[in-house]
């Protein structure tokens, strides 16, 4: 720590800080445009020069470092004169047409050519245009407005880890354009559009939609992923019109993924539940809430026996409510007196699941220097937590996988093992042989038949080499045969191996169901157990059918069939909800009510509403809150979210422990993991229609290789349950990877 | 004349290892393989010497070489900078077909003194026959012996590679040129950290010109007074000149420093017949340009071309005579950097091309009034801002002909037209 003189006045400044670094800090203004301080220094727009003594020519902020004794002088003729002829530079080929162009009013460019422009040009010859491309449905393209700041190359160099945009030519035909004529693909590409200084990358569902001024901005949080990335969403009108990146460094930096950026289109789909209806005699009919309510009260008294002792009562939900949500619509099922209550809609077996904890901060995982990766392909499907992995690896840390598929990874794998699903739990058990065996401990009797292999050797060897490694256990194992086994050996390795653990299996919200007790009580029934009785009445929240269940065909069949009394809750509107509800109920879907989201560091992030919930819908809490009203509960007299939120906190509930027991099962058919793609994990995502004409939107496909194709008599023409067929090598030997964004399986699973 | 670079070039097959070692050539890196000389003598002898960096820029050699990390066990780079390109010069060219094993052997010592194990020499483009004669004359080395790992059991190690650049002016910028042999687009980084820190691939490099490569054997095969004494003050020994334009035998001339430059004109046969010298441009396309009496009165070292006004630079010296049309001249250098620009940072990128156009508008007929200043001040603004030095070499041309032409400037603009009127 040494002062330097910044403007006649004295500061403090770190060895290694970069000039401007110093000049943010303390709040003096040096105008930029190629710098940003995520992405790495480029000094190439020239427009942070400023005068250091001593120094012939002006130096540029953002690259020059300071030094002890240091003096500087931002403002003075020679840092002025220097801005104004950059700024003046950076005008001449760029349109002045503000009025017509998109960025108007958020523009960098805009605001520093208001202190540093001249106001009438002095070029009088002909500007540069460029012509645009088709880069995709989320980032619209002006590269004639592009003043070549290479942010946007940098943020797909360093940060999304795959470089699609590039410069080419050189001089004034130097173009910034993607090299490939395939778009822009990343999973993080509208950063981009936050990035970029000027209307050059702008977003293509926003176009020409409103001036950033005549929006309101809500702080909230997105809730597609675990790790709750904190977003800005600007309304006009009661409608949500953009979503952009708010800085968080423990939580999401100054990225968002594209899933959280874009998934709001959703929320003015025509498919919008809107109005509350009831089936008379077999037809819908719309009714006002109050009538509404009054046959859910009326109904699940017939149907589901006295209000203190609802046995055939069932209570489901969807993974993506909020903690509120699931604690107070809990609150009411147990003074109902039932327990019967799951959101585990898209397990094989809740007794026979992950149940791990996740125990690392997320600002963490980037320092790790290790990271052993089960059943799961991050990048796409926690973005922003392989974004940190990604930061690690580039930090010299190492990554091993443990995958039925070879994905496409942004990260450099160290090892990468491409086996069948039934061979994890046999892997992770070979591996703990060996740590507990190079620990000198005793071997469980269980793992002493097992064989050593060297794949084993190798994981363990990493593991217990590492001062700070981690075992990421993803979605592609819930319903693994062996995944209790497959999460207890997790739990014993990291134990054994002084690894934290990260367990991706808990998607949406579910963290916070459970911690709101969301889960069957001891006597009661977890979802399969419901839909293969009679219960004469269900609640459902926000579940959709074809998508949410494991077995899609066997639950829709269930809940039809059976004649029960079935009252729904949905933010869109669904066929087959229609097909089997009683009533159903319009409820807001996300930034249109108050809540809670827990994400993987068990952090309660509460955001209020954005906008009201549209038309006659309403925030879930309150239709929950009322209905306990109505079904004459006491204790539901609360005013806000905020007070179901204390008193969640107050009643946190420990999900179950798992005891420490391996038992493999062998399997020897065709194995399928059925992963939804990652646009279509959420009816909001479902809808949005940008998001699903991205690349990673298309994905749909039963990917297996070609013997696995042969014994299933399948060709690339064909479907398999109802997903069409890749044929590739870089599935495992018998087994089928199936990404999918259409329902999941009608027919029962091999 | 030609005592060092060009010693041997009236003998037959000047570029073979046989004509290189019969005058002494390699004797100080076969001193060396011996252990007879170290490091810092080498460099004591170079400083001595007044060997100043050839490629423009005049950065005294002995002192560059003495920057590099000598104590440190990691990978070092020492690369040649054959990426001449510079409007006016072509002596580094006659360098690497006449005189190859000069710049090997130079490049080893250096080598040897910054304990860098492997060299690059990254030649131009478009130099195919100096490419191949380099290519050559590197194949010869390696089978004497006089390179590769632990040479002839001296412990000392020396590699040389070969790149051939794909035609880009920006990589002789020795950044851009860093960049380029790494693989990527040739565009120069910031400074600093400097190659001496951080270079090729990251580690500690050093980049020296065609010309002071191939000096430094000479130099201490005879002893850095020697070759100072060549010369004359600041400006030590002798240098290449390439002498173009419109004199009647344009060539390369090694002459002691501090000539006049009347003798060097002289040596080139003088003017064309029937004209009278109008200007010189004394160090490449780049350096400012002087009137007929401003450069028939100074002297070829550095400081008397820094009094004349201008810069030795390469030693690209290009005469013309009174057929020349300064408009064209400087509109045609112009548009040599804005082609060339690499469009990395702002004040080039954009400031090339407006230079460009206003002059392309005046030699079109359509010059304004204001045009003049406007091209200074635009010039102006360039210059110092950038991140290399392509926007300092393209503004600084156009101060020095409005400055010393400006008449001739007025009268485009006014008369849509040439003053000079036969030009060619």
């Amino acid at each position: 720590m040494f002062e330097i003189e910044i403007d006649g006045k004295l500061v403090n400044a770190e060895a290694g800080e970069k000039l401007i670094e110093v000049t943010d800090r303390v709040g003096i203004s040096v105008p930029r445009f190629c710098y940003h301080e995520k992405l790495s220094v480029a000094a190439n727009c020239r427009m942070c020069l400023v005068d250091v003594e001593g120094a012939p020519k002006p130096q540029p902020a953002c690259s020059t470092p300071v030094s002890e004794g240091m003096k500087v002088s931002t403002q003075n003729e020679k840092a002025k004169s220097a801005q104004k002829s950059v700024m003046e530079f950076l005008l001449i080929n760029h349109p002045l047409d503000c009025p017509i162009c998109d960025q108007g009013g958020e523009c960098e460019l805009q605001d520093v050519a208001m202190s540093y422009g001249s106001n009438v040009s002095r070029f009088n010859e002909g500007k540069r245009v460029i012509a645009d491309s088709n880069i995709g449905a989320l980032i619209h393209t002006d590269m004639t407005r592009c003043i070549h700041c290479t942010r946007c190359v940098r943020f797909g160099t360093e940060i999304a880890g795959i470089m699609e945009m590039g410069g080419t030519g050189r001089g004034e035909s130097l173009k910034i354009e993607p090299f490939l004529n395939e778009g822009i693909q990343s999973e993080l590409s509208g950063n981009m559009i936050d990035v970029c200084p000027v209307g050059a990358l702008t977003s293509k569902p926003f176009r020409y939609e409103l001036r950033s001024w005549q929006m309101n901005s809500t702080e909230s949080i997105a809730r597609h992923d675990l790790v709750g990335s904190n977003i800005n969403v600007q309304t006009y009108k009661g409608k949500v019109k953009r979503i952009v990146a708010r800085s968080n460094d423990s939580v999401n930096e100054t990225w968002i993924s594209d899933r959280d950026r874009f998934s709001y289109e959703g929320l003015s789909h025509s498919n919008r539940l809107l109005k509350p209806q009831v089936k008379f005699d077999g037809t819908w009919k719309e009714v006002s809430w109050e009538v509404a309510l009054d046959f859910c009260v009326k109904g699940l008294l017939r149907s589901a026996g006295e209000s203190n002792s609802m046995n055939s009562l069932g209570v489901l939900a969807s993974k993506t409510a909020t903690l509120e949500e699931y604690y107070l619509l809990q609150k009411l099922v147990s003074e109902l007196g039932c327990e019967n209550i799951d959101y585990r809609l898209g397990v094989k077996d809740t007794k026979n699941t992950i149940n791990l904890e996740s125990n690392v901060k997320l600002s963490d995982l980037e320092k790790i220097d290790h990271a052993l990766i089960v059943g799961s392909y991050t990048r796409l499907e926690q973005p922003m937590i392989n974004h940190r992995l990604r930061k690690a690896a580039l930090r010299g840390g190492t990554v091993d996988v443990i995958n039925s598929m070879q994905f496409d990874f942004n990260l450099a794998l160290n090892n990468e093992n491409i086996i069948i699903p039934c061979e994890i739990a046999n892997l992770l058990a070979s591996t703990l042989k060996v740590v507990l065996e190079s620990t000198n401990q005793d071997v469980p009797e269980e793992l002493n038949k097992l064989t050593i292999t060297k794949s084993a050797t190798k994981i363990a060897k990493k593991l217990l080499s590492s001062d700070a490694s981690v075992i990421v256990l993803g979605e592609h194992v819930i319903n693994n045969d062996n995944a209790k086994n497959i999460s207890n050996l997790v739990a014993m390795l990291a134990k054994n191996t002084n690894s934290s653990t990260l367990n991706l299996s808990k998607t949406g919200n579910s963290i916070a169901a459970d911690i709101a007790g969301f889960f069957p009580g001891k006597d009661g029934l977890d979802v399969n157990s419901m839909l293969g009785k009679d219960m004469n009445a269900y609640i459902m929240f926000d579940v959709y059918p074809e998508y949410d269940f494991h077995n899609s065909s066997t639950a829709i069949k269930a809940l039809s069939d059976k004649n029960s009394f079935i009252v729904s809750m949905n933010s869109f509107y669904n066929n087959n909800v229609a097909d089997y509800s009683d009533v159903m109920l319009p409820i807001s879907s996300y930034y249109e009510t108050s809540g809670t989201h827990v994400n993987i560091e068990g952090e309660f992030q509460t955001f209020a509403a954005s906008v009201k919930a549209p038309q006659e819908s309403k925030p879930a809490w309150k239709v929950i809150k009322v209905l306990a009203d109505l079904l004459d509960i006491s204790g539901f007299n609360y005013s806000d979210s905020s007070n179901v939120l204390e008193e969640a906190k107050h009643n946190i509930k420990q999900g179950h422990r798992a005891e420490e027991s391996i038992n493999i099962t062998d399997t020897n058919s065709v194995e399928v993991i059925w992963q939804p793609s990652p646009y279509s994990i959420d009816a909001l995502l479902r809808h949005s229609d940008s998001l699903q004409e991205t690349k990673i939107g298309q994905i749909n496909k039963a990917t297996m290789n070609s013997s696995t194709a042969k014994h299933l008599n399948l060709g690339d023409k064909d479907d398999y349950l109802g997903v069409p067929v890749v044929i590739s090598s870089l599935v495992a030997n018998n087994c089928v990877f199936i990404n999918a964004n259409k329902s999941t399986p009608s027919e029962e699973q091999a | 004349m030609n005592e060092v670079c060009f010693k041997n070039i009236d003998k037959k097959e000047p570029w073979s290892l046989s004509t290189y070692e019969a005058s002494g050539g390699y004797s100080v890196w076969r001193k060396i393989l011996k252990g007879e000389l170290s490091p810092e003598n080498i460099i004591d002898e170079l400083k001595a010497s007044g060997l100043r960096g050839r490629g423009g820029a005049g950065f005294p050699t002995g002192l560059k070489w003495s920057f590099m990390p000598r104590n440190s066990d990691i990978q070092k780079y020492v690369v040649c900078n054959s990426d001449e390109g510079e409007p006016g010069t072509c002596k580094d060219r006659d360098i690497l077909r006449f005189n190859p094993h000069s710049v090997i052997e130079g490049m080893a010592i250096g080598g040897y003194v910054m304990k860098a194990s492997v060299g690059y020499n990254y030649i131009r483009g478009e130099f195919m026959e100096p490419f191949y004669r380099f290519e050559a004359a590197l194949k010869e080395a390696y089978k004497t012996g006089l390179l590769g790992k632990n040479i002839s059991g001296s412990s000392v190690s020396f590699d040389l590679y070969t790149h051939l650049g794909a035609g880009a002016y920006i990589c002789g910028e020795e950044t851009a040129l860093i960049e380029s042999l790494e693989g990527k687009k040739g565009q120069p980084r910031f400074k600093p950290p400097f190659p001496a820190n951080v270079g090729l691939y990251g580690k500690p490099t050093t980049v020296n010109n065609t010309e002071s490569f191939a000096s430094v054997p000479e130099i201490l095969a005879k002893g850095g007074k020697w070759f100072h004494d060549l010369g004359v003050k600041n400006s030590g020994g002798c240098k290449l000149f390439s002498v173009t334009g419109h004199v009647k035998r344009p060539a390369n001339f090694e002459v002691p420093m501090g000539i006049p430059f009347k003798d060097l004109l002289d040596m080139a046969g003088g003017i064309r017949d029937g004209r009278k010298l109008k200007a010189v441009i004394p160090g490449g396309s780049s350096t400012p340009v002087l009137t007929a009496d401003e450069a028939l009165a100074m002297n070829m070292d550095y400081d008397s071309i820094e009094n004349a006004g201008s810069m030795l630079g390469a030693g690209s010296v290009i005469v013309m005579d009174d057929s020349t049309c300064m408009v064209k001249t400087l509109t045609r250098l112009a548009h040599f950097y804005y082609d060339e620009s690499c469009g990395q940072c702002t004040p080039c990128r954009e400031g090339t091309g407006w230079l460009y156009r206003i002059l392309k508008r005046i030699m079109d007929g359509d010059g304004k009034s204001g045009d003049l200043d406007l091209l200074n001040n635009v010039g102006s603004n360039i210059l110092g801002n950038t991140i290399c030095a392509l926007g300092d070499a393209a503004a600084m041309p156009v101060e020095s002909f409005l400055r010393n032409f400006s008449e001739e400037f007025e009268y485009y603009i006014e008369n849509g037209k040439s003053m000079v009127k036969d030009n060619v």
